[in-house]
């Protein structure tokens, strides 16, 4: 009796694998083909694309931005379509899986995937390179105070360098298959404490270190707004999906947000939804595609 | 990268392990209390549906349909990020409250259909042989509920366990947030989360385990 369970269990685990490397050994026969026909494919139509959705953004409202940005900074985006992703993780299953050919990362994204996981290489497109992203703070309308305040001590940052520092420190210098250690944030009695919301989605900016710590650039970041700014900050870990209701709701007073590239033509607070403020931006990266080594 | 090796990465290095039994800790109390809680209040409203009091009747009924009817991760946004946004209430008891409302809703269904399927007369044969109500109800209704109503039951309690693996959208950090984190650190998401699935598997075989013991151990 007690066998026929084991071997039941183990029954079930094997069908479990077997499905999921299925998918993914499966895959790679019927990318072969679909890949060698996107490489003459890529100057004139169409290479399925992941993105990380933007909050609060239809995806209408997102193709309108890229053509926007298209016209201006030349960087044919049209020739892609976009798949929307919840969060990187699920992007990954989704090139994995062959739903996608490419996804769109930040390069220190980018190059943290390709330490850790060799299945991955970079799209030698350089255009794509005059894209950047800025990343600030968002926080509700009415939190006016909590923007000033947050500014003032980015301002301060840029000024004396050590923002740069920092993302040298966290980023740049990091060993590419190591991520950078958790770091405590200093918690002073009675002073304000603000909660920030992170979703450990966006190694090495934002992730949740083995031990269970959120870590990365982003946490350096806010232990640092904390000490020049004498309030406590508290993180938050929460699914990406909730930021929205969790920030209006008031559970949680600053979001990490990205703006959209910024050209001319497109204003920064293009995808702001209503009842939010952005912060300064505190760092800026360029937009890299993935795809699987064949 | 080595298999083994890709594996002691993911789940064991620096003591990811312990954080993955941290979640698994903070889903098992969840759904521990959820079950307890939702266990108690179903056979309240269970009662409550097949009593006397009209009023009260309706609003049992109106309670299960609206609960049963919609998905538990709105029923938990709306009571985290809604009704007690300001009340500074923990996520993990905002958590067990939602389940075990939910839960309620579940077990008072499955008992009603249990009390259905039993045979009136008996009670009425115990009534006419001088066993007073609550007697009839102990010694004869009691004994034969808990036979029907235990494999649904039980299937009620997996789904629990299952269920909260949502909480993550209220700043809780479970074990399927645990995964979830561990997949965006290790960039390995199939692997992490099939280990995810096995630990499930693993909860919910444990359960039928429990079940299946108690009963062994009645019928010895």
């Amino acid at each position: 009796m007690k066998l026929k369970k084991i071997a039941k269990v183990l029954l079930s685990c094997l069908v479990a694998g077997a499905l999921f490397t299925g998918c993914g050994g499966g895959d790679k026969p019927a990318d072969k083909p679909a890949d060698t026909g996107d490489k003459p494919a890529a100057s004139t139509g169409n290479v399925k694309l992941g993105m990380i959705s933007h909050l609060n953004v239809t995806e209408q409202k997102m193709d309108e931005i890229l053509k926007m940005v298209e016209e201006e900074s030349n960087v044919p985006l049209t020739n892609f379509t976009v798949t929307y992703y919840d969060n990187l993780k699920l992007m990954q299953m989704g090139i994995e899986s062959g739903s996608v050919d490419q996804i769109s990362l930040y390069t220190s994204v980018a190059d943290y995937v390709i330490a850790n996981n060799d299945k991955y290489e970079k799209v030698s497109d350089l255009t794509l390179k005059n894209l950047s992203d800025t990343f600030c703070f968002a926080v509700r309308k009415d939190d006016a105070a909590l923007k000033a305040d947050l500014d003032k001590a980015l301002d301060a940052m840029k000024a004396d360098g050590s923002l740069d520092k920092l993302a040298k420190e966290y980023i740049t210098d990091v060993d590419k298959g190591t991520a950078p250690p958790a770091i405590e944030i200093p918690m002073t009695d009675g002073a304000q404490t603000i909660k920030v919301g992170v979703t450990g989605d966006l190694p090495p900016l934002d992730y949740v270190s083995a031990d269970g710590k959120a870590a990365g650039f982003n946490t350096a970041l806010l232990a640092e707004v904390a000490k020049r700014s004498g309030k406590n900050i508290e993180i938050v870990d929460i699914d990406s999906g909730a930021r929205a209701a969790a920030l209006s709701s008031g559970q949680i007073d600053v979001i990490f947000w990205v703006v959209v590239p910024t050209v001319s033509k497109v204003p920064a607070d293009i995808d702001k939804p209503e009842g939010v403020e952005l912060s300064n931006p505190y760092f800026k990266d360029n937009i890299e595609h993935l795809k699987l080594k064949k | 990268m080595e298999f083994a090796d890709l594996l002691y990465k993911i789940f064991l290095k620096d003591g990811g392990w312990l954080t993955i039994l941290n979640g698994l800790w903070v889903t098992v109390q969840i759904s521990a209390l959820s079950l307890l809680l939702g266990t108690v209040l179903g056979s309240l409203l269970c009662f409550f549906r097949l009593g006397k009091i009209k009023p009260l009747k309706i609003v049992a009924q109106v309670y299960i349909s609206i609960i049963r009817g919609s998905p538990v991760l709105m029923l938990l946004m709306l009571l985290f990020y809604g009704v007690f946004a300001r009340q500074g209430l923990s996520p993990i008891l905002v958590a067990v409250i939602t389940f075990s409302m939910h839960t309620a809703a579940h077990v008072a269904e499955l008992l009603r259909s249990a009390l259905m399927a039993l045979d009136k007369g008996q009670v009425e044969a115990a009534r006419t042989l001088g066993f007073s109500k609550w007697q009839a109800f102990k010694l004869v209704t009691f004994p034969q509920l808990v036979r029907i109503a235990k494999p649904v039951y039980q299937s009620t309690v997996v789904n629990l366990i299952q269920w909260t693996s949502v909480v993550g959208y209220v700043t809780i950090t479970d074990l399927t947030r645990v995964i979830n984190n561990i997949a965006s650190r290790t960039m390995q998401p199939m692997i992490t989360i099939i280990g995810g699935m096995i630990i499930y598997l693993a909860l919910s075989y444990l359960v039928y385990g429990i079940f299946h013991w108690t009963d062994r151990r009645r019928t010895q």
